[in-house]
């Protein structure tokens, strides 16, 4: 009796599964990044609205990444939901210490899928899995070095937001 | 054509109310149920069994309105299409997760038997 199940697919269902979750995660986050950069846009913040619809793009990216793998490798992949995501916040430094806090949550996530990779012996979707490792490691510098210019940069002087927004916008 | 006997050595899962087999000519697999001929490409039955083992029985059985007494499941490229009700869909749910774990359990012993033969 033929094999029918590993003919079509490279991967197994646990790694579908934790991919399709990852795919999900990338796609939080570039709705996430979408509503903070509309944040920033109506509270007068255009550099850094400029800086994060350019991450929210960049997270649409890394989304359909994962999601073309899982049908390339034969597995099925699965349109995510898109769930209400946090349109206000308290402050312009707000908005970098909660962008910080989803990076690493993202970080968290890509090495549960590899440490699963492991285990199960999937040596194709670690080495696929690396390139987010390489990506996530760039993402956490940037977002906490926002949080840095937040230190250097006084928000509360005359030209304080001001500064900040442009500076933060030069990031990466 | 072929042979009876060949057919039943690849019977994947059986139950009382139908049966599932292999077809290594056409690599799909055929589902029998209550008398309801359909068969699958492997990505289709496991959508379909997902799909099945998806559905909200207790939201069913909590919902005395006669509209969830049964329910239309339907599958890709409309292989199957019916109204089950709630013992159906339980059984429909044993055979094709029974099915399931036999292809599972015959991929494993595939990957074990070449890893030994190398
Ligand atoms: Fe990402």
């Amino acid at each position: 009796m033929k094999d029918l199940l590993r003919t079509s697919t490279s991967l197994i269902e646990g790694i579908e599964n934790i991919l399709n979750l990852q795919a999900k995660i990338e796609s939080d986050a570039s709705n996430k990044y979408l509503a903070m950069a509309a944040w920033l846009d109506r509270n007068g913040f255009d550099n850094t609205a400029s800086y994060m619809y350019k991450q929210a793009e960049e997270e649409r990216e890394h989304f359909l990444k994962v999601f073309r793998y899982i049908t390339d490798m034969g597995g099925i992949a699965v349109t995510p939901s898109v769930p209400e995501v946090q349109q206000e916040f308290a402050s312009f430094r707000e908005v970098f210490e909660i962008a910080l806090q989803n990076e690493i949550a993202v970080t968290q996530a890509i090495n549960k899928v590899i440490a699963k990779c492991r285990a199960e012996n999937d040596y194709a979707t670690e080495d696929f899995m690396m390139w987010y490792v390489a990506e996530q490691r760039e993402e956490e510098k940037n977002a906490r070095r926002a949080l840095e210019l937040f230190e250097l940069i006084n928000e509360n002087e005359a030209t304080g937001k001001f500064e900040l927004d442009l500076q933060i916008s030069k990031i990466g | 054509m072929a042979l009876v006997s060949d057919l039943t050595t690849k019977i994947l899962f059986e139950t009382e109310k139908g049966y599932s087999y292999q077809c290594d000519l056409t690599n799909s697999i055929i589902i029998n149920f209550v008398d309801t001929v359909s068969s699958y490409k492997i990505h289709d039955f496991l959508i379909f069994q997902r799909k099945v083992n998806n559905v909200d029985i207790l939201n069913m059985l909590y919902d005395l309105s006669d509209k969830s007494d049964a329910q239309l499941i339907e599958t890709t490229k409309r292989n199957f299409s019916r109204n089950l009700t709630i013992c159906e869909i339980v059984q429909l749910r044993e055979l094709l997760n029974g099915t399931k774990f036999t292809l599972n359990l015959h991929s494993m012993l595939c990957n074990i038997l070449k890893v030994e033969l190398i």
